[in-house]
């Protein structure tokens, strides 16, 4: 699948543009923003990075831009998706080729001052308080005492944690545990932010305030690597997605337009209409349709380029007048897409 | 999760990243302060303590006691003179002259060697375990400033536990005398009990500050390598009761060049250490050892590959499991 390997698409540079713009405005509205570098430079760019455990290959050979926006980070285990994330956070040096992070050097104190990392990792010191830990790293960042300390006390509020951050560490749930980490990671503001299965343990309120949040984030023009295992809820957070095989980026793009190029595997389609067996007929003619399969209520179609299908499905339903009262495409979730690419179950 | 709220924009300058080791080792301190593990075996480092502190006090009135008594000792033969002799020894030894000291660091050091045994996995060898290193370096700091912070810990333990206590006590004898703070010749009429004064305040923090710098860089580099208690033990008593033990057998039993005992390196601190307190190489045993130079020499190459070995190390963090 050559295509697949090509990241930059067009969609996503549309995308991307929508949130610059919204960025820009954030931006001008603080007299410290320089837009025009925000603009030229992505904040985080791969070139041909390869990574080495010994003889074995973590990742191989990833060229990845990312601009301002969420982008899932979805894979197999042991697709280098960890390895990806420790060298966006400058936790090691590539073998071969170069991170930067908004034109710095990943490895770099300038480049760690635009990034807020939350690892997957959540055994830490135990005997310290929420409060201590977010603080000690806001001084890490480089704050003076007041300042850290007002840093931690505004993102403990803005993770919910504020009334329960003077307990220590050890009595923390898995999901408070996961806020006090993206608490540290957004002390500082950073455009640029890698979360490690940000989700993972979090109850459904916190999961749903966490992707608002995130949310809200990449609207106010920061670029979200996420890199997850919970595919729906991914899925509720962005169409993008960055997706890694064997140590390389298999595709990165929208579903949509990944799943288009996949050719060796139709889209599945449930259609029902008023004209269930003349629309079959019709479909069955359309280059772009391998095949219809037709039952009491639905037509289940399968069809190559998805899009040219659609328009011309859209063609054909006004031409002949027929009702389309159900329209559902089976097969392009994360899930799905990722199980066609990678082969297997994608989970 | 409420409404996202909006950052101030930060208009001060931003601290130095080597404003961050100090944060790194609060942390550390902080973990080990809470354990009673730490306070017990302080606890047994103060009575150590305690007796130079007392020492003087209680020989003093030991003695008084024995020569009150000398009549009715007498009928035990030469036991009130051999008393008083080892009392007034003993004497000699706490009244602040650098043998004091030195008596101190090698006792105080024994239990600073088995103390940073227990406690190097709490100060280092959690953040390997669990990973935290992670939070550490995604910070703008690079991990020489993490392995300082660390060392700096360390290396607080070892001052609370030697230097601290011994200015006490040199505080003890400058209160007692000024003379023996002003006047650095102030031991000059008993022979061989080399200086006091600054020259001695300087030597003690001298000899501390080396114990608290080479057993800090070990301690790290150690309980980087073996993360758990049990192992870096293992590892400490190889450094400091093994080697030891070999290098006694090398030059003492087997005759062996006096530089295989350099593979002792409580032996090298303490001969440096001694150094600085001021004695000549032939007043130090145990007899033969290797020149100053030597162990200096071999306590730095020693550090040398602690500090590669950590550069590396802490590379490959999230590597090595």
């Amino acid at each position: 699948m050559p295509d697949l390997l090509e990241s930059p698409d067009a969609g996503r540079r549309d995308r991307t543009l929508a949130i610059t713009a919204d960025r820009i405005a954030l931006e001008e509205r603080q007299a410290s923003a320089k837009p025009e570098a925000a603009e030229s430079t992505p904040v985080l760019l791969f070139q041909h990075v390869s990574k080495w455990y010994g003889p074995v290959i973590g990742i191989n050979q990833v060229t990845l831009e990312l601009r301002p926006g969420i982008t899932g980070l979805v894979g197999h285990n042991g697709s280098g998706k960890s390895t990806l994330l420790r060298l966006a956070a400058g936790q090691f040096r590539p073998d071969l080729g170069a991170v930067t992070i908004a034109g710095h050097d990943a490895w770099t104190a300038d480049a760690k001052r635009h990034l807020g990392y939350c690892p997957e990792l959540d055994t830490f010191y135990e005997e310290m308080s929420g409060r201590a830990f977010v603080r000690t790293m806001a001084q890490l960042v480089g704050y003076a005492r007041v300042e850290a300390r007002r840093r931690t006390e505004e993102t403990l509020e803005l993770v919910g944690m504020r009334d329960r951050a003077d307990r220590v560490l050890a009595g923390y749930s898995k999901g408070m545990r996961q806020r006090i980490k993206l608490a540290q990671a957004l002390l500082h503001d950073p455009p640029l932010l890698l979360l490690d299965e940000p989700l993972s343990g979090i109850d459904p309120i916190g999961r749903r305030e966490s992707i608002a949040l995130f949310r809200e984030l990449a609207r106010r023009g920061k670029c979200l690597l996420i890199s997850s295992h919970e595919l729906e809820e991914l899925e509720k957070l962005t169409d993008h997605v960055a997706i890694m095989a064997a140590g390389r980026i298999a595709a990165v793009g929208t579903l949509t337009q990944i799943r288009d190029l996949l050719d060796d595997h139709p889209l599945s389609i449930r259609i029902a209409s008023d004209q269930n067996r003349q629309l079959a007929g019709l479909l069955l003619d359309l280059d772009e349709v391998v095949g219809v399969e037709r039952d009491d209520h639905y037509l289940l179609v399968r069809a190559k380029n998805p899009r040219r299908f659609f328009q011309r499905l859209g063609d054909l339903v006004l031409d002949r007048m027929i009702e389309i009262r159900h329209l559902e495409t089976l097969d392009e979730s994360t899930h799905d897409v990722l199980g066609y690419l990678l082969g297997g179950k994608a989970r | 999760m409420p409404t996202l709220l909006h950052y101030r924009s930060w208009q001060g300058e931003f601290h130095s990243p080597w404003w961050s080791v100090w944060p790194i080792a609060r942390v550390a301190l902080g973990t080990l302060l809470r354990r009673k593990l730490f306070w017990t075996l302080y606890a047994f480092g103060l009575l150590l303590f305690f007796m130079f502190f007392f020492g003087t006090f209680l020989l003093a009135w030991a003695e008084s006691l024995v020569s009150g008594t000398q009549p009715q000792l007498a009928r035990f033969g030469d036991l009130g003179r051999v008393l008083t002799t080892n009392i007034r020894r003993a004497l000699v030894i706490l009244e602040g002259s650098r043998d004091t000291f030195q008596y101190f660091f090698a006792y105080q050091g024994g239990i600073v060697i088995v103390t940073l045994s227990l406690v190097g996995a709490i100060l280092v060898g959690n953040d390997f375990t669990h990973k935290s290193l992670g939070f550490y370096l995604a910070k703008p700091i690079n991990r020489w400033h993490y392995i300082l912070g660390k060392c700096l810990a360390v290396f607080i333990v070892v001052q609370m536990m030697t230097t601290l206590p011994a200015l006490v006590l040199y505080g003890q004898h400058a209160f007692d005398d000024w003379d023996y703070l002003l006047n650095v010749d102030h031991f000059t009429a008993n022979d061989g009990k080399g200086p006091a004064g600054i020259a001695l305040l300087l030597a003690v923090v001298g000899y501390g500050t080396l114990l608290s710098v080479v057993l800090s860089i070990l301690l790290v580099a150690a309980a980087s390598w073996m993360r758990r208690t049990m192992p870096l033990i293992m590892v400490w008593i190889s450094a400091f009761f093994y080697l030891r033990l070999l290098a006694n057998i090398l030059v003492d039993g087997l005759k062996y060049d006096v530089r295989w005992r350099l593979l002792d390196l409580w032996n090298s601190l303490t001969l440096l250490g001694q150094g600085c307190l001021g004695y000549a190489a032939e007043e130090i045993s145990p007899k033969p050892h290797p020149e100053f130079w030597e162990a200096g020499l071999m306590l730095i190459g020693v550090c040398t590959v602690c500090l590669i070995y950590l550069n590396h190390r802490t590379r490959g963090v999230e590597i090595v499991r």
